[in-house]
C-alpha cells in the first residue's frame, strides 16, 4: 500500500462515515425516544434519493434542492407515523411489533419505488459528477464533499438542537427516562412524535447526499440497513453521540480494509464489531445503562 | 382487541378443522386456476407459442429489456412473412426479476402449465445454467442469447445452443493478439482488471488478463466486486494508484459506468480501457457524460455487418425502434433465427419427439444469421470470436479484426 | 388429541372449573371433530400429487409445503418465546448450501449430507444465539437480520467454496426420475418433514419446557423470577428452530437443484416465514401452516396475474402491516372468534396474554404508563363476560 493510497482511503473513509454517522443518529433517535428499531429507515433514505434523482432527471434542477421539499415532507411523515401507527401497538409488545411494522413499511417503500420507477438502477448525472480537487495528494470528488459537507452541517444543527434548546432538554430526559421526565411535566408522547420526524429528516438529508454520487435501486436499502444497526449496538443504543463515533470509527475502518480485502469482506466489519460488542460489551461502547435492557 | 383472542378448548379443535378445509380450498382453486388456461393443443392454424423469461426488472434488466425487443422484433417480422410452417408465432414472455428461482419457475410454468411449442432462453449466464436445466428435463430445444461463460458449457447440457459467435473467454481474443503484436518499446506493460462477480463478466475479462498475462504484461490490480456494488471509489483508488498502462472492466452495464466516473474523479488516464457489454448500450454515452473517446468493447454484432439477413434485419428494426438494433437485440433475434432455421428444416414445432429432431439438426447444420453463419459443438458452444468496438470521434466503429475494421484502432486513447 | 395451544393459565385451571356433564359430552365431539379434520387434511396432501393436473401445479405445491415447514420450524422460536427473528432465511440458505458442500465435497449421499448440514447448523446457531440473545428483544433482532446480511456477504465473496455469485448446483438424489415424479417424491418428503415438526411443536408445547418458553413469551422478568432458566431455554428454541429451518432449506436443496446467495440468503423469505406463521397464529401449532397455505397460494395468483411488476413487495409489505395493526394473534384465532358467536357456548375458560391484560388493565386505569413496560404489575382481575 502506498503513502497516497493510504491518504486516499483514509479521506474517503471519513466522508463515508460522515454520511454513516447522520443516519446513524437517525436510527439511534428513534430508538432512544420509542424503543423503536425502525428498519424502514434506510427504505426513507433510498425514498428521499429516488426523489433527488426524479426532480433533478425530469426537472433538470440540482437535486440539492429537492431538500426543500423532502426534509419538512419526511418530518411530517415520521411525526405521523409514530402518532398513527407505532402508538397503536401493544406496549408490551411494542419493541418486535414495532419491528415487524417498520420492516412492511421497508418491503412497501421498496416495492412502490419498484412499481413507479422500474427495478433499473439510477444514477444522477450532474455537470459535475467527475470532477475533484486534490487534497493532501489524494483526489477528491467534488460531488463527495458536499455530500459530506451536507452530513457534517445536519449533523451539528442536530447537535445544537439537542444541546441547546428546551425541545432538546425534553428529547433527551425523554430518552434517558421517560417516566421521571414525564413527572416533571414534559409531554413525553409529543416529544416522542417529534423525534421520529427529526430521526426520518436525517433520513431525507441522508438520502439526497447519497443520490449525488451513488447508483439507486430499490432493494439497496438491505445494504445500508445492516451497517446502520450495527453501529448503533456499537455505539450504544439510543445515544447519538456514541452512534455518530462508531460511524466514523467504522466507515474509516472499512475503507482502509478495503485495499488489503476488497470491497465485499471489508464490509463484514460492521457485522464483526456488532457481534463482537454484543459478546463483550452488549450495551454498547459509548452507550449508558439504557442499553443494557434491550 | 383482548375479546377476540381468548379462546377455548374447544375451538382450537374447530380451528384443525379449518386448516384442513382451507388447505382443500387452496389446493382446488390452484387446481382450477391451471385447468382455465392450458393452451389448445396445437392444431395447424393455432399459433406457435414460444416461452420465454426474461429478467425485465432487477440487475439485469438493462439488457433484458433489449432482448425482449430482439425476441418481439423477430416475432413481428416474421408474422410480416407468413409465419413459421405458415402459422403465427405468438410469443409468452415472464418477468424472473433477475432471479434464479424465479427462472426456474416460470419455465416451469410455460413447458408443463401452458404447455408452449418451442421455449427461448433468458438473459445472463446465472439464468440460463438452471433453465436449461428444466428444459433438458423436459427433453425441450434451448436456444440461447446469453449465456456465454464457460461453465454453461461444462454443465453436460445436450439440448443447448449459444447463439451468438462466441463465448465469454474468447470475447477479447483479436484485442490481445492486437497488444501483443505491437513493437516492444510502444507495447502498454501493466494492466488493472476489475469484475463484476459473475461468471460472463469474469470471462470475458479474465479471457483478456490471462492471454497479456501470458504474453508478459503485469497484471497490478486484480479486483472482485459484487453485482450489488454502488460505491466504486476505493476500486477506482487502487487502480489510479497502481498507474497501470491498461484497464479491464468485467462489467454489465450501471457498474462499468460508475467504475469510469470514480477513474474520471481521480483524473486515472490509462492508455487502453476496455469494458465488457455497457459500452455497447445505447444509454452508455450519456451516463457517462460523453467521456467516451477511446473506450473498447468487445461486440457479437454490428449493424453494419454485411450479412444478407442483417441488412433486412437492421432496416426493418429501424423502422419500428427508430434507431438500429444493439447487441442484445441482435442476440435475441439470432435466436430467433437458429430455432426457426431447425423448425422449417424438421418441419414441426411442439412438444415431444419434435424437440428432438431440431436439437439433432442443429448439431449437425450451420446457420445463417444476422451475426454471420453460426455453427455448434457438442456442448452447444458456438465456433466464431468476437469483433472490437471503439468510440472513434465520437461514433462506435469496429476497429478489429483488420477485415471487419470501420476504423483504425485508436491507441493510445485520448483523455477522459 | 389435546390442545396444542394450551399455556399456563389454561393448565393450572383445568376443567374441574366447567360443569362436567356437558363438558365432557361436547369434548369427546370435539375430539371426534378434531380427528376428522386431522384424517381430512392428512387425505388431501396425500391424493394432492395424483390429483395436480401438471407438473407445475405439482411444483407450487411442493414449494407451499416447504413455506410451511420453514413458517413452522420459524414458530418454534416466534411462537414459543415472543422472540421475532426476521433472519431465518440464514439457516434455510445455511442448510441448503450445507447440503450442497456436502455432497459435492465429501461425496456423501444425499440424505445424509442433509442430516449433517442440519447439523452444522445447529452448531453455528449455539454462538450467534448466544450473542443474539446476549440482551432482550431489539438486538435479537438487529442480530438476527444482520446475520443473514454478513451471510450473503460472505457466500458471495468466498467464491471457491461457495461457488460465489454464479451459484452451487447440488445433484438430485434420484438422477433417473422424470421432472414430475420428481416433484411428487419431495411433495411426499416435504409433508414427512413437515408432520415431523409438528408432532415435535406439539409435544414440546405440553412439556415443562414448553411452558417454560411460553412464560418467557408473556413476562419475562417474571419467569425469571419463577426460576425458569430463561436464557438457556430461549438458546434451546433457538437452535431447535434454526436446525429445523436449515432441514427444510437442504431439503429444498436437493429438490430445487441451483443454489444462488441473492435467493438463499434473502430477507424477503425470512419475512414470508415471519409473515405466513402471524398470519395464521404463532400461538397455534395449525397457524404457520395456514398462513403458509394463504401466502404461498397468494403469491402464486400474484405471480401469475401481476408477473411484470414488484406488487408483490407492496403487498406483502401491506398485509404484514395489517396483520401487525389489526390481528397481531393471527387468522385462526379471528375465526374462531367468528365462529363461536355460532357454536356452542361450551366452556368458560379464558386465556389472555398478559399483554392483553395489561392493556385492558392500562384502559382501566389500574395501571399508570407502562409504555416503556416498566410500569407496575398488572393483576389480573377475574372477570366474566360471557
Amino acid at each position: 500500500m502506498t503513502g497516497s493510497l493510504l491518504i486516499q482511503s483514509l479521506i474517503l473513509g471519513v466522508l463515508l462515515g460522515g454520511l454513516y454517522a447522520l443516519l446513524a443518529a437517525g436510527l439511534t433517535l428513534y430508538f432512544g425516544v420509542m424503543r423503536v428499531v425502525m428498519i424502514a429507515h434506510s427504505a426513507f433514505l433510498i425514498l428521499a434519493a429516488y426523489l433527488a434523482w426524479f426532480a433533478s432527471s425530469t426537472l433538470g434542477i440540482d437535486p440539492l434542492l429537492t431538500l426543500v421539499v423532502t426534509v419538512p415532507l419526511f418530518f411530517g411523515i415520521g411525526v405521523l407515523m409514530q402518532r398513527l401507527l407505532i402508538r397503536r401497538l401493544r406496549p408490551a409488545t411494542l419493541t418486535m411489533m414495532s419491528v415487524l411494522l417498520t420492516f412492511a413499511i421497508a418491503l412497501f417503500i421498496e416495492g412502490l419505488i419498484g412499481f413507479v420507477w422500474g427495478g433499473t438502477q439510477r444514477r444522477i448525472q450532474l455537470p459535475y459528477s467527475s470532477a475533484s480537487i486534490e487534497i493532501f495528494g489524494a483526489r477528491i470528488a467534488v460531488v463527495k464533499l458536499i455530500a459530506f459537507g451536507l452530513a457534517a452541517l445536519s449533523l451539528l444543527v442536530l447537535y445544537l438542537l439537542m444541546k441547546h434548546t428546551r425541545f432538546g432538554q425534553a428529547l433527551r430526559a425523554t430518552i434517558q427516562h421517560p417516566e421521571a421526565a414525564q413527572l416533571v411535566g414534559i409531554r413525553t408522547d409529543r416529544v416522542a412524535g417529534l423525534g421520529f420526524g427529526l430521526g426520518l429528516a436525517t433520513a431525507a438529508l441522508g438520502g439526497t447526499a447519497l443520490s449525488l454520487d451513488a447508483t439507486i435501486y430499490p432493494s439497496l436499502h438491505w445494504h445500508w440497513i445492516g451497517p446502520l444497526m450495527a453501529i448503533i449496538v456499537v455505539g450504544g443504543l439510543g445515544s447519538i453521540p456514541g452512534a455518530a463515533i462508531a460511524a466514523l470509527v467504522l466507515g474509516v475502518g472499512q475503507s482502509l480494509l478495503q485495499v488489503p480485502l476488497g470491497t465485499t469482506w471489508a464490509q463484514t466489519i460492521f457485522y464483526v464489531a456488532l457481534f463482537v460488542t454484543l459478546m463483550v460489551r452488549p450495551q454498547g461502547f459509548f452507550g449508558g445503562r439504557l442499553a443494557q435492557r434491550f | 382487541m383482548a375479546q377476540t383472542t381468548r379462546r377455548t378448548r374447544g375451538t382450537t379443535h374447530r380451528g384443525q378443522a379449518l386448516v384442513a378445509a382451507a388447505s382443500a380450498a387452496a389446493l382446488l382453486i390452484l387446481t382450477a386456476c391451471s385447468d382455465a388456461d392450458s393452451s389448445g393443443d396445437g392444431g395447424d392454424d393455432d399459433p406457435i407459442v414460444i416461452g420465454i423469461s426474461l429478467p425485465l426488472t432487477g440487475d439485469f434488466s438493462e439488457p433484458g429489456k433489449g432482448v425482449q425487443r430482439g425476441y418481439e422484433a423477430w416475432a413481428q417480422m416474421v408474422n410480416e412473412d407468413g409465419g413459421l410452417l405458415g402459422r403465427q408465432v405468438e410469443l409468452k414472455i415472464l418477468d424472473d426479476q433477475s432471479n434464479a428461482d424465479r427462472v426456474v419457475a416460470d419455465y416451469e410454468a410455460l413447458i408443463a402449465k401452458d404447455e408452449v411449442d418451442l421455449v427461448f432462453g433468458p438473459f445472463s449466464t446465472r439464468l440460463v445454467v438452471p433453465s436449461a436445466r428444466i428444459a433438458q428435463e423436459y427433453g425441450m430445444l434451448f436456444v440461447e442469447p446469453a449465456g456465454a461463460a464457460a461453465e454453461v458449457f461444462e454443465q453436460g447440457f445436450d439440448n443447448l445452443f449459444y447463439a451468438a459467435p462466441a463465448i465469454a473467454d474468447d470475447h477479447y481474443n483479436y484485442l490481445a493478439e492486437h497488444i501483443l503484436a505491437m513493437p516492444e518499446a510502444e507495447r502498454p506493460t501493466t494492466v488493472a482488471v476489475a469484475s463484476m462477480d459473475d461468471p460472463f463478466a469474469q470471462g470475458t475479462a479474465y479471457g483478456l488478463r490471462d492471454k497479456l498475462a501470458e504474453g508478459g504484461l503485469e497484471v497490478l490490480v486484480d479486483e472482485v466486486y459484487p453485482p450489488n456494488t454502488t460505491d466504486f471509489s476505493p476500486i477506482a483508488a487502487k487502480i489510479a494508484d497502481s498507474g497501470a498502462d491498461v484497464v479491464i472492466g468485467g462489467t454489465q452495464y450501471q457498474d462499468a459506468v460508475n467504475l469510469i466516473v470514480a477513474l474520471q474523479q481521480l483524473n486515472y488516464q490509462p492508455q487502453l480501457a476496455a469494458f465488457s457489454t455497457a459500452p455497447t448500450n445505447p444509454e452508455f454515452s450519456e451516463a457517462i457524460g460523453s467521456k467516451t473517446e477511446g473506450i473498447l468493447s468487445p461486440t457479437g454484432y454490428t449493424p453494419e455487418a454485411a450479412w444478407p439477413s442483417n441488412v433486412d434485419f437492421v432496416e426493418r428494426y429501424t423502422e419500428i425502434h427508430g434507431n438500429p438494433p444493439g447487441e442484445d437485440e441482435a442476440n435475441a433475434f439470432t435466436t430467433g433465427q437458429v430455432v426457426a432455421a431447425a423448425v422449417e428444416a424438421v418441419g414441426c414445432a411442439e412438444q415431444g419427439d419434435c424437440q428432438q429432431q431440431l436439437i439433432d439438426w442443429l448439431r449437425d447444420n450451420e446457420v445463417e444469421t444476422v451475426v454471420g453463419p453460426l455453427s455448434w459443438d457438442a456442448t452447444g458452444k458456438p465456433q466464431g470470436a468476437h469483433l472490437m468496438q471503439q468510440y472513434v470521434d465520437g461514433k462506435i466503429a469496429i476497429v478489429l479484426p483488420e477485415a471487419a475494421a470501420e476504423a483504425a484502432p485508436v491507441f493510445p486513447k485520448p483523455e477522459w | 388429541m389435546p390442545n396444542a395451544s394450551s399455556t399456563l393459565a389454561t393448565r393450572s385451571r383445568g376443567p374441574a372449573q366447567t360443569p362436567a356433564d356437558g363438558a365432557r359430552r361436547s369434548r369427546r365431539n370435539r375430539q371426534i371433530a378434531s380427528a376428522l379434520a386431522l384424517v381430512v387434511g392428512v387425505a388431501v396432501v396425500a391424493v394432492f400429487p395424483f390429483a395436480a393436473p401438471d407438473a407445475y401445479v405439482l411444483s407450487a405445491g411442493v414449494v407451499i409445503l416447504s413455506y410451511a415447514c420453514t413458517a413452522t420450524s420459524w414458530n418454534f422460536m416466534g411462537g414459543f418465546t415472543g422472540y421475532i427473528s426476521l433472519g431465518h432465511a440464514a439457516y434455510f440458505g445455511l442448510g441448503a448450501y450445507g447440503t450442497g458442500i456436502i455432497v459435492r465435497d465429501l461425496g456423501l449421499p444425499s440424505f445424509l449430507a442433509w442430516a449433517l448440514a442440519g447439523l452444522a447448523v445447529a452448531i453455528i446457531t449455539i454462538p450467534v444465539g448466544i450473542a443474539a440473545l446476549r440482551v432482550r428483544g431489539a438486538s435479537f433482532v438487529i442480530v438476527s437480520i444482520a446475520f443473514v446480511l454478513i451471510l450473503l456477504l460472505v457466500f458471495q465473496a468466498w467464491g471457491s467454496f461457495t461457488g460465489g455469485s454464479s451459484g452451487l448446483v447440488v445433484p438430485r438424489p434420484f438422477p433417473d426420475l422424470m421432472r414430475p415424479e420428481h416433484h411428487r417424491v419431495f411433495f411426499y418428503l416435504f409433508a414427512a418433514l413437515l408432520a415431523v415438526m409438528l408432532t415435535l411443536w406439539w409435544a414440546i408445547s405440553r412439556s415443562r419446557f414448553g411452558i417454560g418458553l411460553k412464560a418467557i413469551r408473556e413476562d419475562e422478568d417474571k419467569a425469571e423470577a419463577l426460576g425458569i432458566p430463561t436464557r438457556n431455554y430461549k438458546l434451546v428454541a433457538y437452535v431447535v428452530s434454526a436446525t429445523l429451518t436449515g432441514l427444510a432449506g437442504g431439503m429444498y436443496a436437493l429438490w430445487f437443484g441451483d443454489l444462488d446467495p441473492i435467493f438463499q440468503f434473502s430477507i424477503l423469505l425470512g419475512s414470508y416465514m415471519v409473515l405466513m406463521a402471524l398470519l395464521g397464529g404463532i400461538r397455534n401449532l395449525f397457524g404457520p401452516l395456514v398462513g403458509a397455505v394463504i401466502v404461498g397460494v397468494a403469491l402464486e395468483i400474484f405471480k401469475l396475474e401481476f408477473g411484470d411488476t414488484q406488487f408483490h413487495l407492496v403487498a406483502t409489505g401491506l398485509l404484514l402491516a395489517l396483520v401487525v395493526l389489526f390481528m397481531p394473534d393471527g387468522i385462526i384465532p379471528a375465526v374462531q372468534a367468528g365462529l363461536r358467536r355460532f357454536g356452542p357456548q361450551s366452556s368458560s375458560i379464558r386465556e389472555m396474554t398478559a399483554a392483553e391484560l395489561a392493556e385492558r388493565n392500562a384502559a382501566a386505569g389500574v395501571s399508570g404508563d407502562s409504555v416503556f413496560s416498566g410500569g407496575p404489575t398488572p393483576t389480573p382481575t377475574p372477570e366474566e363476560k360471557r
